[in-house]
């Protein structure tokens, strides 16, 4: 029984990895924000799955809260911030899709690497776990760096994010709860600001393309 | 106790929000600080005179009751130069009553979430806090809505946020190194009191806490400005108003560096001092070197004092990479000296640009000529901030220089000088210019906020006390915080 349990958990946590391979490889934007709301409901469900296994009964308001806010609520906010400014569809990444795979394959392989040390001591039932999760950070980060739209920055980050959530549930069975409250409503307020300043640099720049922030420099 | 030092800030900023007369607003920021101000001190007397305090979620060490004292004491000053220097914008129409009102309000809410990272036990909730200094000081930031303030606050926010990701992964990781070997001990392994006590007795895994010491000093790295993941703070800090200037270079950057020593003590417990303080000490010469380089190169003088900045984190994270009884000692008088003589300084840039309506060192001459008691204290502010005696920079800088070569850290050490002469010259040159010469364009000739000079008086007369001779207070203060470092007693 256990192991199917584990299988689970793995093949939920390789679901978000592959999710952060998909945003990566998205050419249009409203796909983008699908994938992501995607990715995050892999997520929750891997929270219910280890709350059913650990038996920590805390860990299922953290896979419900994952759930309503971050695959409902923040890709709504996300589409509708895009609709109101009315963003380009594309998402005129600065290296093309072909190499941002390649990419985004060398960065998985590079967590593996990093983390095995730190396998050897992990827990049971979630040791692949931590390099899958370094590996959707560190795709994150590269989305991050490499698409030009302050949206698509937004998006990169929250995208770090899960991979940093999905590290915290999976080595430590998550975090005390009202760390874990803290930690989403800092996400939220953080895609609100942020939300309120691509409004801002669209209306001052007339373009949403961050390239354009080159003033400031020495 | 500490549940009521934290709700101060907090309904300050509820009634700067729902005052609707700009003088009661001003009047309740600053009995608001005022307030924080005396009760920072008398639950830091004590702490200093009875031991750490800890209540609920809350915990009060001594350095963190110093730190208390310093950004309480630094919001106190802000509050009141804010008066003059708002008001003074707010009388020219640079905006309107509610925006005034907007800067009270966020003031305090940044206030709020610094004392809650002083104050927090949970590295969980001092992490949320710290996010939240970042998310509370985006506005202010941008609060001129101008291109290039946008520009600084979205990197301020984009590059904050990246760096806190990597921090809170490193937290997680000190979390795991503790749950991973204890099983079944989950309650408080978040606490440092518990993580600290752990270490004492040797009991995290050691491979997993490198780590996250590694990820903290990167993430928490980025809010101090240390190089190289600096970029974003010479932007933030120029474009911000002048007192959120102060604020954010006087106390928010050692706020960030109390999270890093916090996980640095853990750490040194664990493992010894050596591995965390070469990394605090590698990054604090990077940090000098990049602000040497630029504070010759620059043209903005908020970007001179930004530079600066770096400078002066990048020389306390040295001091506490160093180690020992004077590295430690030295960095945190550092830590006190640079807080109040950078507002000091940007309190002085905020009067020039008041006055001359730029930024840039070009077109600023003749400062004496034509506001000679502001020119005297920038002038003083600016010898004092490169190190000069009789200042007190002079003094901290001097007793870490003692730490390193105490301890044998020559290379380090001969670095450190090397780059101290360097900025001395640099910025004595573009201060020069700017206070002496003649004045670039005509402008009537007098001060332009007595409120704000009388702030600058009371901080240069500071420095010079500080410079001279460190009260027995101040000493014993100190003396106890080096107790908690390991290798700190000897």
């Amino acid at each position: 029984m256990a192991t199917i349990d584990n299988n689970l958990v793995n093949g939920l946590a390789a679901l978000v990895l592959l999710a952060a391979f998909a945003l990566v490889a998205s050419q249009r934007m409203q796909t983008i924000v699908r994938v992501f709301a995607l990715q995050s409901l892999a997520l929750g469900l891997l929270a219910a799955c280890v709350a059913y296994i650990t038996g920590y009964s805390h860990i299922y308001i953290v896979a419900a809260l994952t759930i309503v806010l971050k695959a409902l609520l923040i890709p709504r906010i996300l589409t509708y911030v895009m609709q109101r400014i009315q963003v380009t569809k594309e998402v005129e990444p600065s290296v093309n899709t072909p190499s941002s795979l390649l990419i985004a394959g060398a960065l998985a392989v590079v967590a593996y690497y990093v983390t095995e040390p730190l396998i050897m001591v992990g827990t049971s039932i979630t040791k692949n776990v931590l390099a899958l999760s370094l590996a959707v950070l560190l795709i994150g980060l590269f989305v991050m760096i490499t698409r030009r739209k302050a949206i698509t920055q937004v998006i990169g980050l929250l995208v770090m994010e899960n991979g940093l959530f999905m590290a915290a549930i999976s080595i430590t069975y998550g975090m005390p709860l009202i760390v874990e409250l803290g930690i989403f409503f800092d996400v939220l307020v953080a895609v609100l600001i942020m939300g309120v300043f691509v409004f801002r640099i669209k209306g001052t720049f007339e373009t949403l393309d961050t390239s354009f922030l080159r003033r400031l420099r020495d | 106790m500490i549940e009521v030092l934290v709700l101060i800030p907090v309904l300050t900023a509820v009634a700067c929000y729902f005052l609707n007369r700009r003088h009661w607003i001003e009047l309740a920021s600053t009995l608001g600080a005022g307030l924080l101000m005396a009760a920072s001190v008398a639950i830091s007397y004590q702490v200093f005179t009875s031991g750490p305090i800890q209540e609920g979620i809350f915990y009060l060490d001594q350095l963190s009751a110093y730190m208390l004292m310093l950004v309480a004491f630094v919001d106190f000053l802000v509050a009141i130069y804010s008066v003059g220097y708002m008001g003074k914008e707010y009388e020219e129409k640079l905006f309107g009553l509610g925006r005034l009102r907007a800067f009270y309000s966020l003031l305090q809410v940044l206030v709020f979430t610094m004392v809650l990272v002083v104050c927090s036990n949970n590295l969980g909730i001092m992490w949320i806090a710290i996010e939240g200094t970042t998310l509370a000081s985006a506005f202010l930031v941008g609060f001129y809505n101008t291109e290039n303030s946008l520009e600084a606050t979205w990197k301020y926010i984009i590059i904050c946020s990246v760096g806190i990701t990597l921090a809170l992964l490193g937290t997680i990781l000190a979390y795991a190194s503790l749950v991973v070997l204890v099983p079944g001990e989950s309650g408080g392994a978040l606490d440092w009191t518990t993580l600290v006590q752990a270490a004492q007795l040797k009991q995290l895994d050691p491979t997993i806490l490198r780590i996250s010491f590694i990820l903290v000093l990167v993430g928490y790295g980025t809010k101090v400005g240390l190089a190289p993941m600096h970029t974003w703070l010479p932007d933030a800090h120029s474009q911000a108003p002048t007192p959120i200037s102060a604020m954010l270079s006087g106390v928010l950057l050692n706020c960030a560096m109390y999270g890093i020593l916090r996980f640095h003590i853990i750490t040194s417990a664990q493992i010894g001092p050596g591995f965390s303080g070469t990394l605090l000490l590698l990054f604090g010469v990077l940090s000098l070197a990049v602000a040497a380089t630029f504070i010759i190169l620059a043209k903005d003088y908020k970007r001179l004092l930004a530079y600066s900045s770096i400078e002066h984190m990048g020389i306390v994270s040295l001091g506490f990479g160093i180690g020992g009884f004077f590295g430690i000692f030295g960095a945190l008088l550092q830590m006190l000296n640079h807080a109040v003589t950078k507002s000091l300084l940007f309190f002085g840039s905020g009067q020039v640009l008041l006055k001359y309506k730029t930024k840039d060192m070009s077109e600023v001459s003749g400062m004496a000529k034509v506001m000679p008691v502001t020119a005297t204290l920038f002038l003083a502010g600016a010898l004092a901030i490169t190190g000069c005696p009789p200042f007190s920079i002079f003094l901290s800088e001097f007793t870490i220089l003692y730490g390193g070569l105490t301890t044998d850290h020559l290379l380090v050490s001969a670095l450190y000088l090397f780059f101290l002469a360097v900025i001395f010259a640099a910025f004595m040159y573009h201060v020069g210019k700017m206070v002496f010469g003649t004045p670039s364009q005509p402008l009537p000739r007098g001060e332009v906020s007595r409120i704000c000079v009388s702030v600058m008086i009371v901080l240069v007369v500071l420095t010079v006390v500080l410079g001279v001779f460190i009260p027995t207070f101040l000493n014993d203060a100190l003396t106890q915080i080096v107790h908690l470092f390991s290798g700190g007693a000897a």
